[in-house]
């Protein structure tokens, strides 16, 4: 019996911490040291966990431990139901293991620049950023849809709280348009998995898709099509695809630069666990395929065509992060291996390389207070340091080689000619030259064009912590550039069983 | 009147209806020119890939987004405007898009 309790533990912990932080008012220290040992230990503990599933409850299939069939009738035994798993699993593989690193080392460093950039540490905003990433981590393991249901809304909710804690400016409001959103997106998901509950009889992803490969569902069912669309439709709002880009990159720009980190890579992690999903139980449908290279163009171009005509930085970056989205869902929609380990590793490249860009980009607001890039400028003899790490994080977010995109986007290019859409490559080329172009456009504006005289920079200094967050994910951007079979030796496998 | 002119004319008509007073500036005209101009040459290789369903029908589809494109330019500060923030014009599009979805999930699986 395979039982990793590690496993479990990566999203019990957070929620533990969290719960606990919550608790903490005005226990600043406590706050902080807690904060950053949970912190800590997050991306520790994937690396420290075998491989393998965790049964909640120890409910495993019958059919692994025969002891608990003993005595049951011959209409179980000897029937499907001795296979079919019986509680809630979390899976744990290679990709995942990459994934949660990834997701807890961005934890870790917004957590650390919220430490060390607020004076006052709220727990509840810990709590927030704990339960959010909790969740996510938990939507990555689990094998049980209607589970990351449940964690898909903890982690709205958790995304709102963040907002809601920015103190920006019209944030309240911003944090309102998108959970009314959700409460559109939200119930549509659950009455999608309703129906595959109703059509399939179970909950369980390797199961649905047992029933489905085994001809005991017709695949063509207009109730399985429909459950589909509405999958397909909360997966948009999850990962904040058309028609969610807009009110995404709004939630980006409204929230703390590491509340921004944070956020995006919430979406960039849940669009590839609901995606993987959509593609296990639906990959027999080509038009499911269509679908996710339809919508992935439609966000590339809408992203990154409106970041170029924004004025504030936040919000270019969360349109940047929207269209960089798009280049993900082109990997899996293209369906080969060699596409979804690409579009796996893109995910990985742009939720380092988003967070790069926000905390770094933050420092601005640290120092001024203003995110329009209108009212900003010569800001380079302000701190040359930090801007050459963001012109750096901006580079690797346009594909500039040695950094991590590079190699990245390069792949995506390579299985969108493999499988016979060299157009697809094309266009991800003219986008990456736009993307850099739109990201020079805000540098230039804030760091190398003369200073307005009306700009006042606040004396306070960058935290050190900030800067050493900027020079570790620029760390991580080289060494996935440099060393790309680190990640895509463990995405290779996951996107070797999904084709 | 070149192509410069039309959008910064365009820009200046679009901020008076929004009530916008903001001046119109050569990185406004600059950065919504370079939008447009992304914004055709992706739609327009992207509908090269309808090449693969039927070449004659990727023609047409070419040629209609050309002319369409070219009456209706420039199309970057009409997509700006409907891309706000404003609550109801984006529950408008989320109704629209799961309309479509579900419509080509159901239909477009039924029938092809």
């Amino acid at each position: 019996m395979d039982m990793n309790v590690l496993i479990a533990v990566m999203v019990i912990l957070p929620i533990a911490s969290a719960l606990f932080l919550n608790l903490l008012h005005k226990k600043d220290r406590t706050i902080k040291i807690i904060a950053i040992i949970t912190a800590i230990v997050l991306p520790i503990i994937p690396l420290l966990t075998p491989y393998g599933s965790h049964f909640f409850g120890g409910y495993v299939p019958l059919a692994q431990d025969p002891s608990l069939a003993q005595g049951l009738p011959a209409l179980i035994t000897g029937s499907q139901l001795f296979q079919f798993h019986l509680g809630i699993m979390y899976v744990f593989s290679s990709a995942k293991q990459l994934m949660i690193f990834i997701l807890g080392l961005i934890t870790f460093f917004a957590i650390f620049t919220f430490i060390n950039e607020s004076k006052r540490p709220s727990g509840v905003y810990a709590f927030l950023m704990f339960m959010g990433t909790a969740s996510v981590s938990a939507i990555l393991l689990s094998d049980d849809i209607f589970n990351l249901f449940v964690f898909f809304e903890i982690a709205a909710l958790a995304q709102v709280g963040i907002v809601i804690a920015s103190g920006i400016k019209n944030n309240y409001e911003t944090a309102l348009k998108y959970i009314l959103l959700g409460n559109i997106a939200g119930p549509l998901l659950l009455l999608g998995i309703v129906m595959l509950l109703g059509i399939t009889g179970n909950v369980n992803v390797t199961d649905m898709i047992f029933t489905l490969k085994n001809g005991y569902v017709n695949p063509q069912s207009p109730e399985l099509l429909i459950a589909l669309a509405l999958i397909v439709f909360g997966w948009l709002y999850a990962s904040g695809l058309p028609p969610f880009h807009t009110i995404k990159s709004a939630v980006y720009s409204k929230a703390l630069p590491h509340g921004s980190a944070l956020l995006q890579a919430f979406s960039v992690f849940t669009m590839v666990a609901i995606g993987i999903i959509i593609i296990r139980l639906f990959s027999y449908n080509p038009f499911t395929n269509i679908a996710i290279i339809g919508i992935s163009l439609i966000a590339m171009i809408l992203g990154i065509t409106m970041a170029i005509v924004q004025t504030d930085y936040k919000r270019i970056l969360g349109y940047l992060a929207v269209g960089e989205l798009g280049y993900i869902g082109i990997g899996l929609g293209l369906g080969t291996a060699f596409g979804i380990t690409a579009g796996l590793f893109q995910a990985v490249n742009e939720a380092v390389i988003t967070a790069f860009l926000f905390i770094g980009f933050g420092t601005i607001l640290y120092k001024t207070r203003i995110s329009d890039t209108r009212k900003l400028g010569g800001m380079m003899y302000v701190n040359p340091k930090v801007a050459l790490l963001v012109l750096l994080a901006g580079l690797a977010m346009a594909g500039v080689p040695p950094l991590n995109a590079f190699q990245s986007k390069l792949m995506l290019i390579q299985a969108s000619i493999q499988s016979g859409l060299p157009e697809l490559g094309i266009i991800m080329i003219l986008l990456s030259i736009v993307t850099f172009m739109t990201f020079m456009k805000a540098f230039y504006t804030i760091y190398m064009r003369p200073k307005p005289k009306e700009l006042e920079v606040l004396d306070n200094t960058i935290p050190r912590s900030t800067v050493i967050s900027l020079v570790v994910f620029l760390i991580v951007c080289l060494t996935l550039g440099l060393f790309p079979e680190i990640a895509t030796n463990s995405l290779q496998t996951l996107a070797a069983g999904l084709v | 009147m070149s192509f410069y002119d039309v959008i910064l004319n365009k820009i200046r008509k679009i901020q008076e209806k929004a009530g916008e007073d903001e001046p119109v500036t050569n990185v406004t005209a600059s950065t919504m020119l370079t939008a447009e101009l992304t914004l055709i040459a992706s739609v327009l290789i992207a509908v090269v890939m309808v090449r693969l369903i039927h070449p004659v029908l990727m023609i047409i589809m070419v040629a209609a987004i050309l002319i369409i494109v070219f009456t209706a330019m420039p199309i970057m500060p009409r997509l700006r405007r409907e891309q706000n923030d404003d609550l109801n014009n984006m529950m408008f599009y989320v109704v629209v898009a799961l309309g479509v979805i579900v419509a080509l999930f159901y239909w477009g699986n039924l029938n092809v």
